[in-house]
């Protein structure tokens, strides 16, 4: 027995093994994630937009190219925009984020705005149509309208302040942008304007839930 | 005699002063008084011989006072009457020496028993009289108590005792000293002193006479000088038929009447000793105290002052009790009396707590009652109070140091917080900026940004500084700074960053309070959170507000639709009177307008100018 244990211990001692050290791997850089392959984004272009993505253009490339090192170009032809990662894209996510952003500014919303998106995670954008709150047909529809935006679009503001959200109404659609608790806010408002609260009632509303979330933390 | 001019007027004055009705006396009148001072001068005179220690040879009464005159009988008749008393004593107990005459009393027996009398008097004087009174005495149902059983009896048995030891013992006496007398003095006066039950008595009339004599003491002892005086020239015998006049009618008449007569029968008679006694009676039974109660019996009037008529109380006295069975008896007495008075039902004072049904009307406002008075008495207001409050109201007037109340300035009572209010318009800060400062408040409080927004704010605040040290150097008189509205920025900070990071620039202070966020005013509740009668409420209220607003606004457009047709009016009625003066109608014009008849064509028609009428349809609301 004690041979053995020796031997074993010496079989230890005299054969030191050199561990290899731990590699040491660098972040996968989204060129080799897709394994040398270029990812794209194809966001086409509504022709109400056509006009203001031709004003905002320099706006939206520069942050795109330069921060978020994505390729980005308008393809005139296919009225869409595309993206493209580069080699020297940091994360993958960027694209998606890029794509995001134009696909905000495509639906309406201001480039400053939708810039939050490239900037902060967890802003979403939600849209619904009054449809989808209540069937209103002619009038009706047209005064939902009405009053979702408020005189001179003060309702909306309103909501928009007190939410820190960006609205756009689109005819029938709506479309929010902001983080997750205050889109509900928002679509909460919003939905009760369409039902046919007046808005008064609706600040009131805004009024006490912000007061609550400001006080919050 | 020089007496005897004013012996008649004396006695003249005597009748007619006897003759007077009392109530005249209680008015004062010259007449009297002067009848009075005669015949007290009279009487006085005659008495005068038989004062041993008289210092005046007269009474002067013409120009002094009636207290004076007063005085002076008094000197003189204070040893008289013990004098009398004593003499009395001893014809009570030896009625035959009254009979034997006066010559003998006049000069020894008077000076022997006068000085003998004298120091029983002054041993047992007191009980001796408590013995006259006792004999006098009834008891009657009015006179509970006060009544006391009578020696009568007593004197006549010792009568007939000292008559049998009358001869044994001669040899200690002598003028002075009658042993015999002694003895039976003394018997007599214990017997007294202990309360021993009489059955004579008809003290009530004596009462009465007592009563009277009380009332008519200063007249008597006037009238008493002048038995006095009579006394010497009076048979005894006499007295004592006088004493048995009457004796058996006494309870049928009047008693007081009786007395009365009785009493001035007396004095016109000289009935000294009736009188004597009866103030006697009258000052020991005001001394002393009720306590022994007699078998009643009219007493007849001739035993009032007749101490020698005892019938039946002999039989008390053959019993010698020892001293201490006398000391018993006399406890005895005591303590029935002390029961009797502990049976009966107390006085409303000593019960404890009496309402006004159990005690005799107004009876309260005779008993000095003590209360405890919790409340302060109120200030009496004299002249002196006032006129300190008036002289106070006055300083205070030329000081100018009213104590006004004044209003404390008001503070602001928390710094005014940032109130972030609807904005209603577009935002200028882009979606990504607003998420930025907050992402930065949560993390660095250090560098948030300012919270309020408005520069002009700060920038006036920069100059109230300002201006408040400037005026601060340019000001004589001091004045201290004024608390400006705490707009100091504070950091909104949210707690738990400060709780989680705890940056060292910033403390718990800096941080506005829950209260400045959020007061509790408005609806706090969710609506998920109300109940039913919660959200009726609120509904109710709404509408109330609504109702208010609309009628308000349904005024004000009234208003403005008047002042709107108003405003029509006049500016038609303008329009008109314009068009009228543009175009007035040419003549051809206006020819052509009438009708073809023969109207002058030279003269320029005026233009039928539409009369302007306010047109009866419009209706002014």
């Amino acid at each position: 027995m004690e041979p053995q244990a020796s031997r074993l211990m010496e079989v230890e001692a005299t054969n030191p093994v050199n561990l290899p050290s731990k590699p040491n791997f660098e972040p996968l850089k989204a060129h080799e994630i897709s394994d040398g392959r270029v990812q794209f984004r194809k966001v086409s272009v509504p022709p109400h937009r056509y006009t203001p993505l031709k004003k905002a253009w320099m706006d939206i490339y520069t942050p795109i190219y330069e921060q978020m090192k994505i390729d980005i170009r308008m393809n005139l032809k296919g009225r869409k925009v595309e993206l493209k990662t580069r080699a020297d894209t940091p994360d993958i996510s960027n694209l998606q984020k890029c794509a995001d952003f134009v696909h905000a500014f495509m639906l309406g919303f201001d480039v400053i705005d939708a810039i939050a998106l490239l900037r902060m995670d967890e802003l979403y954008v939600e849209s619904f149509e009054i449809k989808d709150v209540k069937t209103l047909r002619g009038e009706h529809l047209s005064r939902a309208i009405g009053r979702l935006s408020g005189k001179g679009g003060k309702t909306k503001f309103a909501i928009e302040n007190s939410t820190k959200t960006r609205i756009v109404i689109a005819d029938t659609k709506i479309h929010i942008l902001g983080s997750f608790a205050n889109i509900k806010i928002a679509r909460d408002s919003l939905c009760s304007l369409i039902l046919g609260s007046p808005a008064g009632k609706v600040y009131s509303k805004l009024r006490a839930v912000t007061a609550r979330l400001a006080e919050r933390f | 005699m020089s007496n005897s001019n004013p012996n008649n007027g004396g006695l003249e004055a005597l009748h007619r002063l006897k003759s007077t009705e009392p109530p005249l006396f209680l008015a004062p009148s010259p007449d009297l008084s002067q009848a009075a001072r005669l015949a007290s001068k009279y009487v006085f005179s005659l008495l005068q011989p038989h004062c041993p220690k008289s210092p005046f040879d007269n009474l002067l009464v013409d120009e002094f006072d009636a207290e004076q005159i007063w005085q002076r009988i008094d000197i003189q008749s204070q040893p008289l009457v013990s004098n009398l008393r004593r003499e009395l004593n001893k014809f009570e107990k030896n009625p035959e020496l009254v009979s034997k005459g006066f010559d003998r009393f006049k000069d020894e027996k008077k000076t022997q028993e006068r000085e003998i009398e004298e120091q029983y008097d002054e041993m047992d004087g007191y009980y001796d009289d408590d013995g006259d009174k006792m004999d006098g005495l009834d008891d009657e149902e009015e006179m509970d108590g006060l009544d006391e059983g009578e020696d009568d009896d007593d004197d006549e048995e010792e009568e007939e005792e000292e008559e049998e030891e009358k001869g044994r013992i001669a040899g200690i006496e002598d003028r002075f000293l009658k042993v015999k007398e002694l003895e039976e003095f003394l018997e007599d006066g214990e017997a007294r002193g202990y309360g021993l039950q009489k059955k004579k008595g008809n003290r009530k009339v004596d009462k009465k006479k007592k009563s009277e004599g009380s009332d008519e003491e200063d007249e008597e002892e006037g009238e008493d000088d002048e038995d006095d005086a009579e006394d010497e020239d009076e048979d005894e015998d006499e007295e004592l038929g006088d004493l048995g006049f009457s004796d058996d009618d006494d309870e049928g008449l009047d008693k007081l009447g009786n007395a009365r007569l009785m009493l001035w029968t007396r004095l016109v008679r000289g009935d000294k000793a009736k009188i004597v006694v009866d103030c006697c009676y009258f000052g020991i039974i005001m001394i002393e105290e009720k306590g022994f109660k007699s078998k009643s019996k009219p007493i007849k009037e001739s035993e009032d002052s007749d101490f020698g008529n005892d019938e039946g109380s002999g039989s008390m006295h053959e019993e010698i009790l020892s001293t201490h069975e006398r000391e018993h008896m006399r406890h005895q007495s005591d303590i029935e009396q002390m029961e009797k008075v502990n049976l009966e039902p107390k006085t409303w004072t000593m019960q404890g707590e009496v309402t006004a049904a159990k005690r005799p009307k107004n009876s309260a406002l005779e008993v000095d009652l003590d209360f405890e008075h919790n409340i302060r008495p109120a200030p009496v207001i004299t002249e002196e109070v006032t006129a300190t409050l008036e002289e106070i109201i006055q300083k205070r007037i030329l000081e100018g140091r009213f104590d006004d109340v004044q209003k404390p300035a008001t503070l602001p009572s928390k710094a005014p917080r940032e109130y972030k209010e609807m904005d209603e318009n577009k935002s200028k800060k882009g979606l990504a900026e607003v998420y930025e400062e907050e992402y930065v408040q949560k993390t660095d409080p250090a560098s948030a940004p300012l919270t309020f927004s408005d520069e002009q704010k700060e920038a006036s605040m920069l100059f109230k500084t300002l201006c408040l040290k400037l005026d601060a150097l340019s000001h004589f008189h001091f004045a201290p700074k004024p608390v400006i509205e705490d707009m100091s920025i504070q950091a909104n900070v949210p707690a738990l960053a400060l709780e989680e990071i705890a940056p060292v620039a910033i403390s718990d202070a800096a941080i506005l309070a829950p209260e400045e966020i959020f007061a509790g005013k408005g609806d706090i509740k969710e609506e998920a959170e109300l109940t039913q009668e919660e959200r009726k409420r609120r509904r109710a209220n709404k509408k109330r507000k609504f109702k208010a607003e609309t009628a308000k606004r349904i005024a004000n457009k009234a208003q403005t639709t008047i002042w709107a047709k108003l405003r029509i009016i006049v500016k038609s009625t303008a329009y008109m009177s314009s068009i009228n003066k543009k175009n007035p109608l040419t003549t051809e014009a206006a020819a052509s307008l009438l009708p073809p008849d023969n109207m002058p064509a030279k003269t320029p028609i005026t233009a039928a100018v539409p009369q302007l009428t306010v047109p009866g349809n419009l209706v002014l609301p």
